[in-house]
């Protein structure tokens, strides 16, 4: 599989500025329509290797997400991207633009212009607040990239992605009838954040179409699995050859990506509002705590899930502060949890995890008939 | 040897104690308690005749310097909250789940109203909500925009909007009338015990300084249980006038003080006393942090921000939201540094790295070479955590501070 350098190199040949868009849910839409190429920032691990730079500027207690970002920003940023977009996401994330900028510039390069958005918090009478937050942020791009804004344009953006997140979620449904694996959904969706929406749609088309009639894998168990990222691949692996299946996903790169857009707005501004708002619950996004569990539990519930695999990324507070609560939840409706967890350097240490999802599949397989007593 | 205790250390003790079981006995009576975040300006219920203000930061910081940090957070992680979350929480969360067995307060009284804000951090409202729904109280979430640069107006109008919703909220739980002038007289005596405190921690300025940064560390305290009294103002008063006295009479906690050192972050609670000591055996006095030298302060400085008596108090608040360190970009981190630096006149920097504070920590490596650079002086980082005394070890520390002050000798003998 290329590595993101190798991918966001080839989006540069279309000659279009690419803005690399801190995690978690950035505008896409806005900047697409303003014919720039929005690239998320995560799934860096592959091609940022170590960290030796990002370990001079982050302690080693900020999760991997900041540490590959800072790493791939600092070492290609420059060459490879335009323009940094980036919103008050988590406290890591909004420390890291001024560090990005020291990085840089000691090895003598310039930063790419950075674009910030304040997101509220909550959304219930903010949304004044964050239209002019949107209407500021189209002036920056509008100045920086000499681009124009048009809501037709706009509107045009939504429809692509909408198409996009629509074949997500069928592909999310074709992992769950066994007709693909987690893993090559989760490295279809890897290929496609480093594309312009237009060849995601193209990329994921062209998966559905070659998922067809393959039969079905048997499984022992049905899982939810949840975290901020997918699981290494060699995880993704375990869980295959324990014979779990993975029906749903609660991960933010993925399922909270792609789940819901607002199908109504009158512009921009009101699109973003809706969309923060009414967003798939994010332990991230402050507000929707309120509606994450009866979220999760009605996917639990939609997918007839077994089980509920919680990957929990190193110091990642949001989603840990949570947790608990999480599994108490899904404990009362008796659906069991594992919980486990990766840090900077399991992708090698994966084994370490196989006797753990053995025998978390074990038990799901000796407990049947017991759903739901 | 321990110190004598100060004037201003006894009545510190007697305002806490006052403190804590007025709140107790006002929550008994029937005033609605509310939970703030440590930033939550609490003049703002001090507006209302039957409301009184605890904050669990404040309580938890408490907890880890009178020793029982740890155990509180054992409790917390036996009910599945990860090691890696911030002790204050852990502790607030652990001290909960036995009804306060341990704390040295009789703990919180039950809160009816949680205030979480997200200008020290965003976990601060994942930290309550985990109240909330043990509780199911109503949470407010104060939305405080960080600063990269000095605070915007479309920014100050929106913190603004908030406060006014939080009145609203107050005034329809308690049925209470906000009282614009018992919320202007609680401003104003905040104004004047912080213009104390400001005179207070500029003492540090005196060679030898007339403060540790560990006298002010704990007489921070009253900004978390007395803002808006009378009693605040009194306190500072006498905290600043007693120091001006042992400094006239030529009294100070680090007599033979060879090294005047800066701490970044917030303070290790468990170590002050031991770390104090064994400092100033060395000749070595933290003597400011910015930490303790934001309060009063604007976002990118440590000069003070006074209230005029004819400022709206509502404005003076919200414009001092992005004060306390955590809400300001490296930037404006450093100009508050590097001013504190020239004035106070720091031999060396100590960067303490805090694993339950990424939001303080997360910055400090470049702040660390940026200040090394600009101003040519040694620095040291070493590993903390503010509240749980498992995560430091004191050797290492140790060894690290040791160094620092070689650094300094050897600059000295070179320069």
């Amino acid at each position: 599989m290329e590595n993101a350098r190798e991918m966001l190199e080839q989006l540069r040949k279309s000659g279009k500025p690419v803005i690399g868009c801190f995690p978690l849910y950035p505008p896409l839409e806005l900047m697409h329509s303003m014919d720039l190429l929005p690239v998320v920032l995560w799934g860096l691990r592959d091609s940022a290797g170590d960290t030796r730079d990002a370990d001079r500027h982050i302690q080693p207690f900020a999760c991997s997400v900041a540490r590959h970002l800072a790493q791939f920003v600092i070492a290609e940023g420059p060459e490879l991207l335009d323009g940094l977009f980036f919103y008050n996401a988590c406290d890591t994330l909004r420390n890291l633009p001024e560090l990005l900028r020291e990085g840089i510039a000691g090895s003598r390069r310039i930063t790419p212009p950075m674009f910030r958005v304040h997101v509220p918090v909550k959304l219930n009478g903010t949304a004044d607040y964050l239209s002019k937050e949107i209407e500021n942020l189209i002036k920056a791009l509008e100045a920086s990239f000499g681009v124009r804004f048009s809501e037709e344009r706009f509107s045009h953006s939504v429809s692509l992605y909408d198409r996009a997140r629509g074949l997500c979620r069928e592909l999310e449904d074709s992992v769950g009838e066994g007709q693909l694996t987690f893993a090559e959904f989760a490295g279809a969706l890897h290929r496609a954040n480093f594309l312009a929406v237009e060849d995601q749609i193209t990329l994921l088309e062209s998966k559905l179409a070659s998922r067809a009639g393959s039969a079905p894998r048997p499984a022992v168990g049905r899982l939810i699995v949840s975290g901020i990222l997918p699981p290494p691949r060699a995880i993704c692996d375990l869980i295959e050859q324990a014979g779990l299946r993975v029906v749903g996903n609660d991960i933010a790169s993925m399922h909270r990506s792609y789940a819901t857009a607002p199908s109504e707005w009158r512009g921009a501004g009101d699109y973003y509002v809706r969309f923060y708002r009414d967003h798939f619950p994010c332990t991230t996004l402050l507000q929707s705590s309120d509606r994450r569990m009866e979220e999760i539990l009605e996917m639990v519930r939609e997918r007839e899930a077994d089980a509920f695999l919680f990957v929990g990324e190193k110091f990642c507070e949001y989603e840990y502060f949570e947790l608990p609560y999480l599994e108490q939840k899904l404990k009362e409706t008796w659906v069991p949890v594992l919980s486990i967890e990766v840090s900077i350097d399991d992708d090698g240490g994966a084994e370490t995890f196989r006797t753990r999802i053995e025998a978390f599949a074990e038990l799901l397989s000796s407990r049947e008939g017991l759903h739901g007593a | 040897m321990a110190r004598e205790k100060t004037r201003a250390g006894k009545h510190l003790s007697e305002l806490l104690m006052n403190a804590y079981m007025g709140i107790h006995g006002r929550a008994a009576e029937g005033a609605l308690v509310v939970w703030g975040a440590i930033v939550v300006p609490p003049e703002l219920f001090l507006g209302f005749e039957n409301v009184v203000f605890c904050v669990p930061e404040s309580h938890a910081a408490l907890c880890a310097g009178k020793g029982v940090g740890a155990d509180q957070c054992l409790k917390a992680e036996a009910l599945g909250y990860s090691m890696d979350l911030c002790s204050y929480a852990r502790i607030d969360i652990g001290c909960l789940s036995d009804g306060y067995k341990d704390s040295p307060t009789f703990g919180l009284p039950r809160p009816d109203l949680l205030v979480s804000d997200n200008n020290n951090c965003s976990l601060l409202v994942k930290w309550f909500d985990v109240h909330r729904r043990a509780m199911g109280v109503p949470h407010f979430i104060l939305d405080v925009p960080f600063c990269y640069g000095p605070q915007q107006e479309k920014d100050l109008a929106y913190i603004l909007s908030q406060f006014r919703d939080l009145i609203a909220t107050v005034e329809e739980l308690t049925g209470e009338t906000f009282d614009e002038d018992r919320f202007r007289q609680a401003a104003l005596y905040t104004a004047e015990g912080v213009r104390q405190w400001k005179r207070f921690v500029s003492f540090a300025k005196h060679r030898p300084s007339g403060l540790t940064v560990f006298d002010s560390f704990v007489q921070m305290a009253p900004l978390f249980t007395s803002r808006g009294t009378p009693e605040f103002a009194e306190h500072y008063k006498l905290l600043a006038d007693e120091v001006a006295e042992r400094v006239a009479a030529g009294i100070f906690p680090v007599p033979q003080e060879k090294y005047r050192l800066l701490w970044d972050n917030i303070a290790p609670w468990h170590q002050l006393r031991k770390m104090s000591e064994r400092l100033a055996a060395l000749g070595a006095n933290i003597v400011a942090a910015p930490y303790t030298s934001c309060i009063g302060s604007l976002e990118g400085s440590f000069a003070p921000f006074e209230m005029d008596e004819d400022a709206d108090p509502l404005w003076y608040l919200a414009r001092s939201q992005n004060h306390s360190v955590c809400p300001m970009g490296m930037d404006l981190r450093l100009a508050a540094l590097g001013s504190a630096i020239e004035e106070v006149g720091i031999d060396g920097v100590v960067f303490a790295s805090n694993r339950s504070c990424k939001v303080f920590s997360v910055m400090q490596m470049d702040e660390q070479r940026l200040i090394g650079e600009k101003y040519g002086l040694p620095t040291v980082m070493i590993d903390v955590d503010h509240a749980d005394v498992r995560k430091f070890s004191e050797e290492s520390a140790y060894l690290r501070l040791e160094a620092l002050l070689e650094n300094i000798e050897a600059g000295r003998a070179g320069g």
